[in-house]
């Protein structure tokens, strides 16, 4: 499947592992878990260069916010008190969700993101969390809003850089934050998942939100329309209903061998719903 | 960058320690890991699906689980690799292992070496684990075989170092009726290279199909000398290389009432995977390779694709060659039709208060044995064929190819090694032939697999069939006519076509008694994936439809649905006259129910499920989460009445210890124990006293195959056979030696028995040395068995389960099986195959579908998008062995292998009618079609009663 790979680079610095990917001669490829990749027929890839060795995994503080290293596993982040506690947990429940505990022990999250799969599961809780990307390309880092990381199914704007860390700035206080995922079975890629966090006021009045959307649409999506509609509103059942029709209206979903798209865009609805109501059990409002 | 072979190939060193020893390894730096450590030797880390599905190539990386198919081999540099080769010490088998084999988590033992790994890993790590979190432990290795109760429990009992579960009978016998370990799962659990892949000729090729990519087309020309060019190439055939002789790859006994329309290679494509050329060469890549360089030029013809329209008028006739033989009529794609009756269906609805009539469709399902059809052909130092092949049939393998490849059966010889699970689908040849022909072209060891993708729509599956069920009732419930119209769809060829059609009327029609019963069925031909038999053999599908109709009519009658059932059900004493008429393919024997265990199947599981109160709980409308439960039967057959039949052969060795050949083909379900407790029982011996070879056609004698539920009953009974005649042939040599008649002598324990005083004995093993060395005769005794009937185990089935219905999903929440098999000669096992069988069921009835798009194509040929279930997604199952006592069956046994796949399907749709009142009559019930009928009853009245009634 890799016949005309010619060699595997396993770099030690993100400066060379970046002049390698740069490299003009043949078609070289970043390579951290592998299990996207090495399922796929590179027929064309001459170089591989792997990633895992540039001391990338790591999960850190810094001041509030928290930077997650691109090559941290799916395990790591699943298994780490500390993401376990972060926005009610829903950047582990996600990872969690990722395939099975082989996967998962290899699958990493800068790999996930790279590869902009619309149903990538870390996608919507770090959306939601306003999370940024941060590259390295040959000359110039650059930081970027997660939101302008994808460009389309397969497609990031991360283009001969490598993907080195994620920044999420320090949560909202007291907001309460929900991951819901629908698969065929248990352990599925997402048909659709839905993250999303919100604060209410004291009169149950919506003082922050935020909804993301998976598996809808060319790319994991922020539902701008159905967030607007939240805030400064009181969370009832009545907006409950607005909020998730309208989530369902900002999506582009396809038919495939998995769902339909008019499914698709009724789970979405069901689960806009769940995650909202979620939230607000988790702040234990009644509705 | 330009390649010629594998020595222009860029390499490096590859530095690592596997089971605690540096290695040293040259690699290619594109190779997977699982390519070089299969290379290296290391078999137990099989192929399952190259995808990161199934977990079959499960390895400990730094002590963590990952699959191997899913890594380049340049990233394990420096690293610490354990495969289930290094888990145990030297015999010592590690605490997961040792409970795997005594709990009887191991069927066919592809999946094994990744749950040992991934089941040491865990517990190292949470020593007190749950059952629910070892389930996700584990959910990432997939298993067809055992619904994963057994695996499950194993571990649980790794954990806590708890015992072998004792046998839960009071017992007559020593050994049959025993929960005994299978005799080769120690190998499984370790690792040992015991599958048909696990071996290294040097010199072989590896040869490779160039599948059609049209379902129907006409190849114009074809060009190969490109491929021919290529080095490394060794052959490249097309069908104007080989011969061409008309077959059936349907393993029957021969004649085989399948039509002959396949041919080895043909210049005409029906499916999207036919066979359009074959490749030898040194390597996979090189053979792919040479595969691309293949210039074919089609004539491409509409395809036929849809079975409710392959007969119509000006539709493509698939089959226009003329040689073919035994198809029904090839003008109008019909492959075979049946049509049978007893009494007058007719007159039945005449005579009927109500009329009941639907329609149900089911899907194609597939195998997915976790180990896809592999063989390794090669020629012997006598210049014979050797066919080293993952099959269940290896008799007809040896008879078939020898038509195809035209050479004497004498000059093959077919190998069945260990089988990485079976169900039908290796009841097929399959590469046998095509594989066999490279060798000859070639002079030289050839392997051919198919990959998990190719497995998919060049193998076989179930048909699909559109069923329409129309019964007529006396208002207290009694069926007066059942008359079944099937529509079947074969593929593109014909292999079980009838039979599997025929069985659908002639196990399914006669459970209920009725004076009037019918059979109609046409099997047409499409151009998609051949269909072939499946574990059930027709009956899912008519069950499904029979089932739930019953169900329908039940609510209609208000009668409680085991109520309805119990007054019609067939019984002990009845005969099924039905099955008479519809033989394998030509006429039957009746069938006479000489044990009948349906009551006490349907009283326990309904115990079990508890079903009064749960049939009439209030539920809460409100809730999106709704709770039903329903109930299904059914029935199948042991052995094909009349024409399954087996040998064997028990031989007395010097120790005492005996050998049995048999050439029964034990596919992973545990025959080769079940048949070893039969000898050992009848023996007197212990059971590691038994050596058994099954399954070689140079040594062991000749049976059918694993198939028509066939094993027990009838390999079991030539087994039994044999010994009754060597342990009498035993006991002359024993009677003048312990100077007590031989009708006073009895043998158990490994020792000859004095009956009159039981403290005067003697070893066996001193009669065998005197047998061999002083009397100077060769203890060796054959039989020959096969029976005139089929008796039927039967089934009762009970679901519960619940529906959100804001997201149609459906959730099985619990599955009881009652099954009467007869005596169980081992109820673990007996056990595991209901379990496995439910676990089948259940995808069936929710999720497995092979989804093909307009032009023939399989959308969904990998295990991402055909969803087999994992431990994760399974219900708790209850497995009742409801015992009675078979007179035709060796120590009272029936079979247990396939009746537990008929019932979930139905039992599932009636419980989703209890719990949100809709009916559905199509399988796979999705997520997807449940919301829809959801929203369709919301938007409108349902119309649910296709019913033609009269007055009551
Ligand atoms: C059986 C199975 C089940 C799966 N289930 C799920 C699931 O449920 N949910 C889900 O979201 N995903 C799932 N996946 C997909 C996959 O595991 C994840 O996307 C994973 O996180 C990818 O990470 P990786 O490290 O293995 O990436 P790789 O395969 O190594 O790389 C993926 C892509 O990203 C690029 N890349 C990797 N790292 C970087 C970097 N630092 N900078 C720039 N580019 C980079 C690579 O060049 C490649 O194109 C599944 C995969 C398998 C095999
Ligand atoms: S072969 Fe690797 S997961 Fe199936
Ligand atoms: S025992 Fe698990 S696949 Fe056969």
């Amino acid at each position: 499947m890799f016949e005309h790979v010619r060699a595997f680079h396993q770099p030690r610095t993100i400066s060379e592992a970046i002049r390698l990917l740069n490299h003009r001669d043949g078609v070289a490829c970043l390579v951290a878990g592998g299990t996207d990749l090495a399922l796929r027929a590179g027929r064309t890839v001459t170089d591989l260069v792997d990633v895992t060795h540039l001391g990338l995994a790591y999960i850190k503080r810094d001041g509030r916010a928290i930077r997650i290293g691109a090559t941290t596993t799916m395990s790591a982040i699943e298994q780490s008190s500390f993401i376990q506690h972060m926005a009610n947990g829903i950047l582990a429940h996600a990872a969690a969700s990722c395939g099975s505990a082989q996967t998962r022990n290899l699958a990493t999250l800068g790999g996930n993101l790279a590869n902009a799969s619309p149903a990538a599961d870390t996608a919507t809780p770090l959306l939601v969390l306003d999370a940024d990307v941060v590259l390295q390309g040959l000359r110039a880092k650059r930081r970027l809003p997660l939101t302008e990381f994808f460009t389309g199914p397969h497609k990031t704007a991360a283009n001969a850089s490598l993907l080195v860390e994620l920044v999420i700035p320090g949560p909202e206080p007291r907001t309460a934050w929900s991951f819901q995922k629908f698969g065929r079975t248990e352990v599925d890629i997402s048909i659709v998942n839905v993250a999303a966090g919100i604060k209410l006021d004291r009169a149950n009045r919506v003082t922050f939100a935020r909804i993301a959307l998976g598996a809808v649409a060319p790319r994991p999506i922020r539902a701008h329309g159905a967030e607007f509609l939240l805030e400064g509103r009181v969370l009832d059942q009545h907006l409950l209903d607005a909020v998730s029709e309208e989530a369902a209206q900002e999506i582009d979903p396809i038919d495939d061998v998995r769902a339909s798209a008019a499914y698709r865009r009724e789970l979405t609805q069901v689960l806009v719903r769940r995650a909202l109501l979620e939230c607000a059990a988790r702040l234990e409002r009644a509705l | 960058m330009k390649r010629s072979g594998r020595n222009s190939t860029p390499s490096m060193q590859l530095s690592l320690r596997v089971n605690g020893e540096a290695r040293e390894w040259t690699i290619a730096p594109g190779d997977l890991l699982l390519d070089v450590l299969r290379r290296e030797g290391y078999y137990g880390v099989k192929r399952g699906c190259e995808t990161g599905e199934c977990g079959a190539c499960t390895i400990l990386l730094d002590g963590k689980p990952v699959n191997s198919c899913m890594i380049f081999a340049a990233q394990a540099e420096d690293r610490e690799i354990t495969t289930v080769e290094g888990v145990a010490h030297g015999d010592q088998l590690h605490p997961v292992q040792q409970s795997l084999v005594d709990h009887g988590g191991v069927q066919c033992g592809f999946c094994t070496p990744g749950i040992v790994l991934s089941s040491k890993a865990y517990l190292e790590e949470h020593p007190n684990a749950s059952e629910d979190e070892i389930r996700t432990a584990l959910s990432g290795h997939l298993c067809r075989c055992t619904g994963y109760s057994k695996p499950v429990e194993a571990v649980l009992a790794a954990e806590h170092a708890a015992t072998r579960k004792p046998s839960h009978a009071a017992h007559s016998h020593d050994i049959v009726g025993h929960n005994e370990p299978k005799v080769d799962a120690v190998k499984f659990v370790t690792g040992r290279p015991a599958f048909t892949d696990d071996i290294h000729i040097p010199g072989m090729l590896y040869g490779k199909i160039l599948p059609s990519p049209h379902a129907h087309a006409r190849i114009r020309s074809i060009d190969v000398s490109k491929a021919r060019a290529l080095p490394g190439v060794h052959a490249v055939l097309t069908y104007k290389d080989v011969p061409r002789v008309p077959h059936t790859t349907a393993g029957q006994a021969w004649p085989e009432p399948s039509p002959y329309d396949t041919y080895l290679l043909d210049s005409k494509v029906r499916f999207v995977g036919d066979r359009v050329a074959a490749v030898a060469a040194e390597s996979r890549e090189i053979a792919e390779e040479a595969l691309r360089r293949i210039q074919v030029e089609y004539e491409v013809l509409p395809p036929v694709l849809d079975m409710e329209h392959a007969s119509d008028p000006g539709v493509p006739v698939i089959h226009d060659e003329k040689d073919s033989t035994g198809i029904h009529d090839a003008r109008h794609n019909v492959a075979s039709v049946i049509h049978k009756q007893i009494g007058d269906v007719e007159q039945g609805f005449r005579d009927s208060d109500l009329i009941f009539e639907n329609e149900y469709r089911t899907p194609r399902q597939h195998h997915c044995s976790l180990e896809p059809h592999i063989t390794i052909t090669w020629l012997d130092e006598d210049k014979r064929l050797v066919i080293r092949t993952s099959t269940q049939i290896p008799f007809h393998v040896r008879r078939q190819v020898g038509m195809i490849l035209q050479i004497p059966v004498q000059r093959i010889h077919v190998i069945k090694p260990r089988i990485g699970g079976g169900f039908g689908g290796k009841q097929e040849m399959l590469l046998e032939d095509i594989c066999g022909a490279l060798t000859l072209a070639t002079n030289r060891p050839v392997k051919m697999e198919y990959t998990r993708h190719e497995e998919f729509f060049m193998a076989r599956s179930r048909h699909a069939q559109v069923l329409r069920v129309k019964m007529g009732f006396r208002k207290d419930g009694t069926i007066l006519a059942n008359h079944m119209s099937v529509l079947a769809s074969t593929g593109a060829y014909g292999s079980h076509s009838s039979t599997v059609q025929g069985n659908t009327g002639s196990k399914v029609l006669p459970l209920y008694r009725a004076p009037h019963l019918k059979f109609d069925c046409d099997i047409v031909y499409t151009n998609t994936p051949v269909s072939g038999a499946f574990r059930g053999y027709g009956c899912p599908q008519g069950f499904f439809a029979q089932e739930s109709l019953i169900d329908e009519v039940a609510e209609k009658l208000r009668l409680d649905p085991i109520e309805l059932r119990l007054k019609n059900l067939i019984r002990q004493g009845d005969t099924d006259e039905l099955s008479a008429q519809l033989g394998e393919g030509r006429k039957g024997l009746p069938r006479l129910i000489r044990s009948c265990g349906m009551d006490e199947c349907l009283a326990r599981g309904a115990a079990a499920i508890g079903w009064k109160q749960k049939r009439s709980a209030r539920r809460d409308k409100k809730s999106p989460f709704q709770h039903g439960i329903g109930v299904a039967c059914s029935m199948q057959g042991s052995s094909i009445a009349g024409i399954d039949w087996g040998s064997a052969t028990v031989t007395l060795n010097e120790d005492g210890s005996y050998r049995v050949h048999t050439g029964c083909a034990d596919v992973g379900a545990g025959a080769d124990t079940v048949l070893s407790q039969i000898a050992a029982e009848t023996l007197g011996v212990t059971l590691d006293k038994i050596t058994l070879l099954s399954g070689d056609t140079d040594y062991t004698p000749f049976d059918v195959g694993a198939y028509a539920s066939s094993t027990t009953i009838i390999s079991g009974g030539a087994v039994k056979k044999a010994a009754e005649k060597a342990r009498a042939s035993f006991l002359e040599v024993a009677a003048p030696l312990m100077k007590v008649p031989v009708e006073k002598l009895t043998c158990r324990n490994n020792l000859v028995i004095d009956l009159d005083d039981e403290r005067h004995t003697m070893p066996i093993a001193e009669v065998a040395r005197h047998a061999t060395y002083k009397a100077k005769v060769q203890i060796i005794e054959s039989a020959s068995h096969f029976i005139t009937d089929s008796p039927p185990p039967f089934c009762a089935t009970f679901a519960e389960v619940e529906v959100d219905t804001e997201t149609g999903k459906v959730r099985v929440l619990h599955l009881v099986n009652a099954v009467d098999c007869g005596v169980a000669l081992n109820p673990n096992l007996a056990e595991g195959q209901v379990e496995g069988a439910a676990a089948q069921g259940i995808g069936y009835a929710l999720h497995e579908n092979m989804q093909l798009d307009e032009n023939g194509r399989m959308l969904n040929a990998n295990f991402l998008d055909y969803k087999i279930l994992s431990s994760k997604d399974m219900p708790k199952l209850t497995t009742i062995l409801v015992p009675t006592e078979e007179p035709l069956g060796p120590y009272g046994a029936k079979s247990i292998g396939e009746i537990a796949i008929n019932n979930p399907g139905p039992a599932i749709a009636n419980a989703i009618y209890h719990a949100i009142g809709i009916r559905f009559r199509q399988l796979p019930i999705r997520s997807e079609d449940v919301l829809r009928a959801i929203h369709e009853r919301e938007s409108a009245a349902q119309p649910n009663f296709a019913e033609v009634s009269k007055s009551l």
